[in-house]
């Protein structure tokens, strides 16, 4: 006996690498096998000796109170026997919610083998709490997820339902999810129907879990069919959907798959059917309403295999099988590829690093051949880095062999691939020709990988010689810190005036375009202006000059952009309710119209008129100043004795005039 | 000559109808079998209501009318037939009720061209009201309960003053026509009935002096300015014999103003009557 437990001592319980049992289990196992040992060790006789578990649990991101048996064969655990990990928490439910899981079956050997159920559930409680033969009662509300079927060493045999329910007061009030597969040592049998957001799809399958015949998605709200794939023998033969009350009919593998493979119908799938659809703009077949279904089924899949495979051996995963054209790769090819994926890296990183570099915004403005260069940048990274990024991910995803290349080709570049020469509009809007480091040598006009190969390594060699050029204009063009930093500003605020202009030009009145347009073009003529100046103290002290005038610029614009709510706020301000005798109700009666009208038909005119025409950076705060204080002025005019005033201004046209009759002159000036 | 033939035969008419009208007088209590209505006869009045503000509370009604009333010679706007000037010193009740207390001095032109008596007498009235307005709808209403002690006398030299008391109900709505409400720039239409009964020991039997249905259409300019022009059909039983109905066309014509005399610190706030 003794020696038992010794033995059972020093028995070692070791994880082994292929286990992915969770570290939180390796330490609440070893923390507490002493206590367990102590128990079982009476019965321990050899290393294969069944233990029993019970107590609290890591399983993934699921905490839980375990109680299960597992065995320790060669150092290695192994789950046999009964399994069982939940949760609930009745304080928890009671104070705000509750979340809860339940996970039940049984293992052989490391493998989910028999009857398994999991639950989940979310739910909230009114409290309310009912005594019914020495049990509380209370009423939960909230979803509930369950699936439950059998498993054949770790993969689902016969009929396996997931079901997400909607439960109201304790009872069922909504299915909101539910697919019943059938499988048979872990293939999808017969047919299948998911039920989801209000639409159910039924599909059938082959032997082997083919795709078969028609796999259709019914609305429960209407009769008409939404969606329906035609299978054959696991080949898409068309997709018929009804798009915003359009029907559509996408045609894809319409003949014989001679050399075929079966893959599995995931997201790929849709990726290599968005390169076979023929009419590519038609429909995003993302957005079908079956593919939607199919992923949220393979979403609970998903959940599930994940619990299982942190436990043990599994592969509980639906496994749709359709067949697609099968076109090989050879290993030069595929090694062709490789080199694409690290150059196109390369072209990624230099042509980000370009169109991002402020110094480069700015040399560009001044410097022609930097203009035209940054165009070319733009053009290549639309034209060849963006496209061979989509290439790419066929490759990365390894469903290249199963799209023509031809056909990936057309769907990259819709509007047929570039050539090694291209036209980019340079300054004056004139066209010229850029022709990259020996372009003669490369020829891509053939639909092959070797083509693609080519102009990953043309893009490249291309975005290579430019850098080195404008790295020696902007090395050359090296600038100091503080110039850098003063032209961040300058460009931020730049950038923040222009989108000012753009957002609130939309809600103006069209007569406010024209000032717009003039900040605009104001601010351009200064910063090309700053562009062009010589590196010298004046040019940092004119850049500082500008970061205020952007500025002002930007105050200026949202006071124009204020400027109609203002001239609202005027009208109504400038009303007086007087009681009409003869209806015997309020009339709102126009006061001082002398005021009003000065300021309507000759002020804000006026100025509007100095901003379009004679704005600079010189005028600006006074321009700013004068709007403000016109708004402030006529606030306080309302309320003042005016009479005189109101004399003064008969007919009066002259804006100048006005402008000091409302006493503005000295208030702009000194907010100047 | 045809002309003059015509004149002949309208003026011996007249005069046979003055003469029988004389004898019915002196026989009033002879009623007609049935009740007779004379000829509509056409009348144009132009009105101004004046509403001045003195007071917070008080204001001035000042109401002038020129009665044209058709006669054979002047056959459409007709001729002067009467010159109306009513006042009052009104109280601001509330935003919707007012009163007023004055008088009226009525200058009564003589129409007939065959009488011999006096061509203008004087008659004299003291009034008060009660007018009650209230929203429905977009539109408003109003009743207006009028109430008239009434010296009037005849044509004929030395004719006595006679007494009478005159009760007056008038319902009227004004309904915008081109707006939500009541506001300057908006053109409304006002349908009107008055009922004017009289009493007084002149008044035998014929106790409905007046029945006015009116249909006016009104713009309100501003705020202190309303044009309105409007046509009512009248009927009542004449004094002479209650059997006897009285009608009429008048076409009416209004200005409505209501400057604010006060000074500009005594109007504020203008509106705040209940403060």
């Amino acid at each position: 006996m003794t020696d038992n437990m010794f033995k059972g001592f020093s028995v070692p319980i070791y994880f082994t690498d292929k286990r992915k049992m969770s570290n939180t289990l390796t330490k609440n196992l070893l923390v507490r096998r002493i206590a367990i040992l102590v128990f079982t060790s009476f019965s321990m006789i050899a290393h294969c000796q069944v233990i029993s578990y019970m107590d609290s649990l890591n399983v993934g991101k699921y905490k839980g109170m375990a109680d299960f048996q597992y065995k320790v064969v060669e150092n290695d655990t192994i789950l046999d026997g009964p399994f069982q990990l939940q949760r609930s928490n009745l304080g928890a439910l009671l104070s705000k919610s509750d979340y809860s899981f339940l996970f039940k079956g049984v293992f052989k050997e490391n493998y989910p083998n028999g009857y398994w159920k999991f639950q989940f559930g979310e739910f909230q409680s009114d409290s309310i709490t009912q005594v019914l033969d020495y049990q509380y009662i209370l009423n939960i509300t909230g979803t509930q997820e369950e699936a439950e079927g059998i498993l054949d060493n770790g993969k689902p045999d016969g009929i396996w339902t997931i079901t997400k329910n909607r439960i109201k007061d304790s009872e069922l009030d909504e299915v909101l999810f539910k697919s019943t597969i059938d499988f048979e040592n872990g293939v999808p049998q017969k047919s299948l129907r998911i039920e989801n957001e209000g639409s159910i799809l039924v599909g059938r399958f082959l032997r082997y879990g083919l795709a078969h015949d028609e796999w259709t998605l019914y609305s429960e709200d209407d009769i008409d069919v939404v969606e329906r794939w035609y299978f054959k023998d696991g080949r898409l033969e068309k997709i018929e959907l009804n798009a915003d009350g359009e029907n559509k009919e996408i045609n894809l593998y319409q003949s014989r798959i001679l050399d075929g493979r079966i893959i599995t119908l995931d997201d790929n799938y849709l990726k290599i059917l968005s390169v076979i659809q023929q009419s590519v703009d038609t429909f995003d077949l993302s957005q079908s309403p079956i593919n939607k279904s199919l992923a949220a089924n393979a979403g609970y899949y998903g959940k599930i295999d994940g619990i299982l495979s942190e436990l043990g051996e599994s592969a509980f995963y639906p496994e749709f099988k359709v067949k697609v054209p099968y076109h090989p790769i050879d290993s030069l090819e595929s090694a062709q590829m490789d080199s694409v994926k690290t150059l196109y890296q390369k072209s990624k990183l230099i042509s980000e690093s370009l169109l991002n570099d402020t110094q480069l915004t700015i040399l560009k403005m001044a410097d022609e051949d930097a203009h035209f260069l940054h165009s070319v940048v733009v053009a290549i990274s639309e034209n060849f880095v963006h496209p061979l990024g989509d290439v790419l991910s066929y490759h990365e995803s390894n469903i290249l062999q199963y799209v023509p290349i031809n056909e990936l080709i057309e769907h990259a570049w819709p509007n047929g691939k570039p050539s090694t020469e291209f036209v980019v509009i340079g300054q004056k809007n004139e066209n010229k020709i850029f022709k990259g480091p020996q372009a003669s040598d490369f020829d891509f006009t053939q639909n092959n990988i070797a083509s693609i190969y080519k102009m990953a390594h043309y893009a490249t060699l291309s975005l290579d010689s430019i850098q080195q050029v404008l790295n020696d204009k902007l090395t050359k063009d090296k600038r100091q810190q503080e110039f850098i930093a003063l032209e961040e500003r300058i460009i931020a605020q730049v950038n923040q005036l222009n989108n000012d202009l753009d957002s609130l030009s939309d809600k103006l009145p069209l007569k406010y375009m024209k000032s717009f347009e003039k900040i605009k073009s104001t601010a351009d003529q200064n910063l090309t202006r700053y562009s062009k100046m010589e590196e010298t103290k004046a040019k940092t002290k004119f850049g500082r000059h500008l970061v205020r005038c952007f500025e002002s610029m930007d105050i200026l614009t949202k006071a124009l952009a204020q400027q109609p709510d203002r001239m609202q706020v005027i009208k109504e301000k400038y009303q007086d309710a007087i009681w009409n005798p003869f209806m015997a109700n309020i009339m709102n009666e126009e006061v001082k119209k002398r005021i009003t009208s000065a300021y309507q038909r000759v002020l804000i005119p006026h100025l509007l008129d100095r901003v379009e025409t004679e704005l600079d950076c010189d005028n600006v705060d006074e321009l700013v100043g004068l709007l403000n204080n016109t708004h402030q002025r006529m606030l306080e005019m309302r309320d003042e004795d005016t009479s005189r005033l109101e004399r003064k201004l008969k007919r009066e046209q002259d804006p100048l005039v006005i402008i000091q009759l409302f006493n503005l002159e000295s208030i702009g000036k000194t907010e100047k | 000559m045809k002309v003059y033939c015509k004149n002949i035969v309208w003026l011996s008419v007249a005069f046979l109808s003055c003469f029988l009208s004389t004898i019915l007088a002196q026989e009033a209590e002879v009623l007609p079998e049935e009740s007779e209505f004379k000829d509509p006869s056409t009348r144009v009045w132009f009105n101004t209501y004046g509403n001045i503000r003195i007071s917070k509370r008080l204001f001035w009604d000042a109401q002038t009318h020129f009665r044209f009333e058709e006669t054979e010679d002047t056959p459409f706007i007709g001729q002067i037939g009467q010159i109306y000037n009513r006042h009052a010193i009104g109280y601001i009740y509330s935003k919707k009720v007012n009163f007023s207390l004055g008088g009226v001095v009525r200058i009564n032109f003589n129409t007939d061209e065959n009488s011999t008596a006096r061509n203008v007498v004087p008659e004299w009235r003291i009034w008060h009201q009660y007018q009650f307005a209230q929203p429905l709808y977009s539109a408003m209403i109003y009743h207006r309960i009028r109430i008239e002690h009434r010296w009037t006398q005849g044509f004929e030299e030395n004719s006595e003053y006679i007494f009478r008391n005159r009760w007056r109900y008038m319902f009227r709505a004004k309904v915008p026509l081109t707006n939500h409400k009541l506001v300057p720039k908006t053109l409304y239409v006002s349908p009107e009935a008055e009922l004017i009964m009289q009493s007084g020991k002149e008044v035998v039997g014929s106790v409905m002096e007046d029945l006015r249905l009116t249909t006016t259409l009104g713009y309100i300019v501003t705020p202190r300015l309303t044009l309105a022009a409007g046509l009512m059909y009248s009927q009542g039983q004449t004094i002479e014999n209650a059997g006897i109905f009285k009608q009429g066309w008048t076409m009416r014509f209004h200005v409505y103003f209501s400057p604010d005399i006060r000074k500009v610190k005594n109007k504020l706030p203008a509106i705040h009557l209940d403060d």
